[in-house]
């Protein structure tokens, strides 16, 4: 029971001490929207607190928007507390409901009443909406979108543009999503549509995304020295766009209502001296300020009423005016810009009230568009405005001298060259030419009035110092002539220097030594080197202290050449200094070797061209590259780099099939090269030929060797043909008979066989010693020689030989006979046929025995040996009348002996036994011995040879 | 491509023509206005990030029937003449509105917005000829916001949606029409 007591004693005293905290709640609190701003102001009435709790829910689904302690002081006059929130999402969203309680510290008092924003989405406002609506805010803003689906109906979908959005459930029939804005959007607006569960669009809301206004450059000036123009930049783009979001602006207050667009221009009547441009869109606004005094702010308007009041050939006169008065005493300064169709110029001029200025350095008959700009010459500020243009045109003029020049296609015929006059130089419409040849020698001169249309004349000249002038004619008057004296025809080939000259990328450059003649200048002239006949030649004149220039044409070419001639000019003569030949671009040969032909020797192969056309080389030839073509492989055999050889051996090739290739190339390349086949035959006529070479070379030695033979036929005699001595016959045979002093041969014997008919006047076998005293005696030598060689056989007289045995025992037939006798054996070798040189030593025999009948005959040369021993040589070899053809034994056997004498009467004297001689075979030419002359053979010829006889 | 079809066009009109060149030409213009009344929606939508089955809700802005088998050829012609004066009427405030929320643009939009608007003109024009009356040609359309229902950027967005649908329609329907009118007449004039 006590205890009873004490809690609720304890309850009591807490509540007592509640209230004894004096806090009262909020009353009268009150709810104002400001829907388009998302504000929602709670205002309430309570006399103490300065500290309360806000509690903001969601009316429908309860839940908790925000619950915050805020600080709010009551406002003095009225007593009431207010404090404002800024929803982030909008207040038509849902309901809201709202309870306030004051708060002291710990303390609070009870919550006030709830008072509710009720939102669009209760059942009475069925319709399907979306918020917030034609917002405008600025890129990167966080903006919430709730949509409210039509009763009845089922959310759908939130769409930005065409990217779904995720939502968020705020009430039965609210759904909101929330996005940070971070592109501008386009001047419609970015549209946030809402679908409904058939994914049918049912509203939507517009959100115009941009920028607040920057503007900036305000520049404010006068133009009439009365009113002022301001002008400023746009700035950066607002993408905002309509009455309701585009910037508007200010100057000094007043509305530019003028400045759309780009335009931005505000004035007004009078100079202020400051000035404020404030610009202003649904996003911000900007402010620009600018002062100045009127004075360093004049910008003065377009001249207007432009005339040319004196126009002439080479000046004229212009002429404008002001729109303002004020002008007139304003110190100018104006730009009048002129233009023609070859130039632009700007000149200036200064003045008070400045209205007529006068062009100077006009062209004639040239039309020219002129206009002027004008600014303050003191404190100048900027230019005016251009004004109109004006055209006018100027009057004609004599034209310039022509360039000529004068090419000389030979020694008397060439062609004077002029240029055409441009405009510039024309000063009208020019009406035709006259070149007029001077030829000084005969003081004489041909003149040719030639139509504008034709800039060459033909010339054929005789003279060489002859000049030529060329003036040309307009409307307006002839112009000073000009002149050329006519230089001579040198063509390349003549001893001129020729250099080459390469391209630099805009032209020729082209450099000589000064010349003291060239009084009035250099003349370059160029032309296409290939060029024959009528060839375009272009040049152009290098004044006389210049000793270098860049040749430029649009007419070069890549893979032309072109020959530059550099001619000195003076009044009396223009001489060829220099020429250079150069391509602009060199090309590789557009044509390939002519005239490839293969020559094969022996086992070398000889390659010969021709040089490739001049039109077709593109290029200076640098060389030749020759190339052993096999399949599309090619083997590179030489380089040639020298242009002019135009050849090439090959060498050491094997037989067989061989495609070479020869190609010339240029500082660009290679061309396609020529290709040419050769197929190596056998050398089947040079192996005959070395055979004809080494047999003529044989029959050289053998000459030779003949030669050296005869020369040194003695010694040859000597060594072949010793010289058998002669038999040393005692001078009185009768006396000095003895036995015969023969050194038989060791295997030689001679048997002496004994003839009972034996003729003691037939000489007898001898030694006869040989002619050279050398050999003479000796008998070492002699021992080398068969001891047979030393005899000759006796010599068989005709008669005795006739009596004797008949022919039948020729030689053969007497060796054999001998040979059967067994008693005998000689053998004659080589036996010489010299019994003519011992006639003296031989009988008388009677001619008409040695013209003997036909049969048989031993050798007949006894026959012919003169019967008179005084008797000359020739008449030694003189044959005997009516001696008769056939074998004869040889008929210069003589005795030897004497004791021989009587066993050789018989037909085989001297060969008793057998003979064994070629000597003796040989046959007696019967014609031979029908002539005067002794018989001639090939062995005697040689006999004669190696004796030396003739 | 838009010039050259209207000097073409311009010729039509300037030609004397008979009576079956009239309703050819009638046709033939009709026929274009509705391609570009079709190019014009694309761009719309194209501008808008619409989907093409974002169909407005709403009923027809011009509600008249051709389709009713009573109606005689010159009667269907007169009813189209008189929808396309108010399609005419609608166009014209459509680009006001265009103008006052976007400013005076040069895009693409805008000019082919422009073709459709002097097409129109001229296909009214043809469709008096054939009618041999004195229809009136100029735009049967007031601006009002109130009667045309527009509330909101958004709203008046989806009412330009509905007009350049019922441009679209009507130009199909003028096309349709004025093709089995002049077959009609064609068919007759052999006949004769």
């Amino acid at each position: 029971m006590l205890s009873w007591f004490f809690c609720i004693l304890l309850l009591g005293l807490r509540v007592t001490e509640s209230q004894a905290s004096g806090l009262a709640p909020p009353q009268q609190v009150r709810l104002d929207a400001d829907k388009a701003a998302q504000k929602l102001s709670v205002t309430w009435e309570d006399g103490h607190a300065s500290t309360f709790d806000v509690e903001i829910l969601r009316t429908e689904l309860m839940e908790i928007v925000l619950n915050e302690t805020v600080g709010v002081t009551a406002d003095q006059s009225t007593g009431k507390h207010q404090w404002n929130w800024t929803s982030p999402v909008p207040l038509e969203c849902t309901s809201l409901s709202v309870k306030v309680r004051s708060r002291d510290g710990q303390d609070v008092s009870e919550w006030s009443s709830q008072q509710i924003l009720p939102g669009l989405d209760l059942p009475d406002n069925a319709v399907a909406q979306m918020y917030p609506e034609g917002k405008t805010v600025p890129v990167g803003s966080d903006m919430t979108f709730c949509c409210i689906v039509e009763e009845g109906q089922q959310f759908g979908n939130l769409w930005y543009k065409t990217l779904q959005m995720n939502e968020t459930m705020l009430s039965r029939r609210t759904y909101a999503t929330t996005m940070t804005i971070r592109e501008p959007s386009n001047p419609s607006g970015t549209n946030v549509v809402c679908s409904n569960e058939k994914n049918i669009m049912v509203t939507g809301a517009v959100v115009f995304v941009g920028y607040p206004p920057l503007p900036s450059d305000l520049v404010c000036e006068t133009h009439d020295l009365i009113s002022v123009d301001c002008q400023w930049t746009k700035g950066r783009n607002t993408y905002l766009f309509g009455k309701t979001r585009q910037t508007y602006y200010t100057l000094n207050g007043r509305n530019c209502t003028k400045a759309k667009n780009s335009n931005m221009h505000c004035g007004w009547e009078q100079w202020e001296g400051n000035w404020t441009l404030v610009a202003r869109n649904p996003l911000g606004q900007f402010r620009l300020t600018d002062a100045a005094q009127l004075g360093h702010r004049v910008r003065p308007v377009a001249p207007v009423n432009l005339t040319t009041p004196e126009v002439y050939s080479w000046n004229a006169s212009v002429g404008w005016h002001w729109n303002y008065n004020g002008y007139e005493r304003l110190s100018l300064i104006c730009q009048v810009q002129r233009t023609s169709h070859w130039n632009s110029s700007t000149q200036t001029y200064t003045g008070h009230g400045l209205t007529t200025v006068v062009l100077k350095d006009l062209q004639p008959d040239e039309e020219y568009s002129v206009k002027v700009r004008c600014g303050s010459q003191k404190n100048f500020w900027k230019w005016g405005e251009w004004s109109l243009p004006l055209s006018f045109q100027t009057k004609m003029d004599r034209p310039k001298a022509p360039d000529i020049w004068v090419w000389m296609d030979s020694d008397n015929l060439g062609r004077v060259l002029w240029k055409p006059l441009t405009k510039r130089e024309s000063h009208g419409q020019v009406s035709g030419y006259e070149v007029t040849l001077w030829s000084p020698e005969e003081n004489g001169q041909q003149t040719f009035t030639l139509p504008q249309s034709m800039y060459s004349h033909p010339i054929n000249m005789t003279d060489r110092g002859s000049k030529v002038t060329v003036t040309a004619r307009n409307p307006a008057g002839v112009s000073l002539p000009a002149n050329i004296v006519i230089p001579r025809h040198l063509p390349d080939t003549e001893d001129t220097t020729i250099s080459k000259v390469a391209f630099n990328g805009s032209g020729f450059p082209l450099s000589w030594v000064a010349q003291t003649n060239a009084s009035c200048g250099y003349v370059v002239d160029w032309y296409n080197t290939s060029c024959t006949q009528d060839c375009s030649v272009e040049w152009t004149k290098v004044a006389a202290d210049n000793t270098n220039t860049v040749v430029q044409s649009s007419n070069f070419f890549a893979g032309v050449r072109y020959t530059f001639s550099l001619y000195a000019c003076s009044s009396e003569s223009t001489v060829l200094l220099e020429r250079w030949h150069g391509y602009m671009q060199e090309l590789v040969p557009s044509q390939a070797v002519p005239r490839l032909s293969p020559n094969q020797e022996g086992s070398d192969v000889q390659l010969t061209w021709d040089q490739i056309p001049l039109e077709h080389q593109r290029g200076f030839i640098l060389g030749y590259t020759v190339y052993l073509t096999n399949a599309s492989h090619l083997t590179l055999l030489a380089n040639i780099t020298d242009p002019q050889l135009t050849n090439h051996t090959v060498r050491q090739l094997v037989l067989g099939s061989y495609k070479f290739t020869v190609k010339a190339y240029t500082a660009a390349g290679e061309d396609g090269g020529a290709t040419v086949s050769i197929s190596l035959d056998p050398y089947t006529y040079w192996l005959i030929l070395e055979l004809l070479v080494a047999l003529g070379a044989m029959t050289c030695v053998l000459i030779l060797i003949t030669i050296a033979c005869y020369r040194k036929r003695k010694w040859v005699k000597k060594a072949f043909y010793p010289e058998i001595p002669e038999p040393k016959l005692p001078g009185d045979w009768g006396i000095t008979q003895g036995t015969l002093d023969v050194k038989p041969s060791p295997h030689s014997m001679v048997h002496i066989v004994e003839d009972p008919v034996w003729d003691s006047s037939k000489e007898a076998l001898v030694s006869v010693p040989e002619e050279d005293e050398e050999g003479t005696g000796d008998e070492a030598a002699d021992t080398d020689e068969p001891a047979v060689l030393r005899y000759y056989n006796q010599v068989v007289e005709e008669g005795s030989s006739s009596r004797g045995r008949p022919h039948a025992s020729d030689s053969s037939a007497s060796s054999t006979g001998s040979m059967d006798s067994g008693h005998t054996d000689v053998t004659y070798t080589g036996i010489q046929t010299s019994a003519c040189s011992l006639a003296h030593f031989q009988p008388q025999p009677d001619a008409s025995q040695c013209a003997g009948d036909g049969g048989y005959r031993p050798q007949m040369q006894s026959a012919s040996c003169p019967e008179d021993p005084q008797a000359g040589p020739e008449e030694h070899l003189q044959p005997p009348v009516g001696s008769f053809g056939g074998y004869q034994p040889q008929c210069s056997w003589k005795q030897d002996s004497p004791e021989a004498d009587g066993g050789l009467d018989q037909a085989y004297l001297g060969s008793p036994t057998s003979v064994t001689s070629s000597q003796f075979l040989l046959p007696h030419d019967t014609s031979s011995e029908e002539g005067k002359e002794h018989p001639s053979s090939a062995s005697t010829w040689f006999h004669n040879l190696l004796t030396g006889k003739p | 491509m838009a010039d050259q079809e209207q000097i073409d066009i311009d010729t039509l009109l300037d030609m004397p023509a008979p009576e079956r060149s009239r309703t050819g030409r009638a046709s033939a213009l009709a026929r274009l206005l509705h391609q570009d009344c079709t190019h014009l929606l694309e761009l719309y939508r194209e501008r808008e990030s619409l989907l093409s089955d974002h169909t407005p809700a709403g009923d027809r802005i011009v509600s008249l029937s051709l389709s009713s088998p009573d109606l005689s050829s010159d009667e269907q012609v007169r009813l189209l003449h008189s929808a396309l004066r108010k399609c005419l009427g609608l166009l014209e405030c459509l680009i006001l509105r265009e103008e006052e929320e976007m400013g005076e643009l040069e895009g693409e939009y805008e000019t082919a917005r422009k073709s459709v608007r002097d097409r129109l003109g001229h296909l009214l024009h043809s469709t008096k000829v054939l009618l041999e009356t004195d229809e009136d040609v100029t735009p049967d359309h007031q601006c009002d916001e109130e009667v045309d229902g527009v509330v909101g950027t958004f709203g008046a967005k989806m009412w330009t949606y509905r007009v350049l649908l019922e441009l679209t329609h009507w130009a199909d329907s003028a096309s349709q029409t004025l093709h089995v009118l002049h077959s009609e007449r064609e068919g007759k004039e052999e006949e004769i």
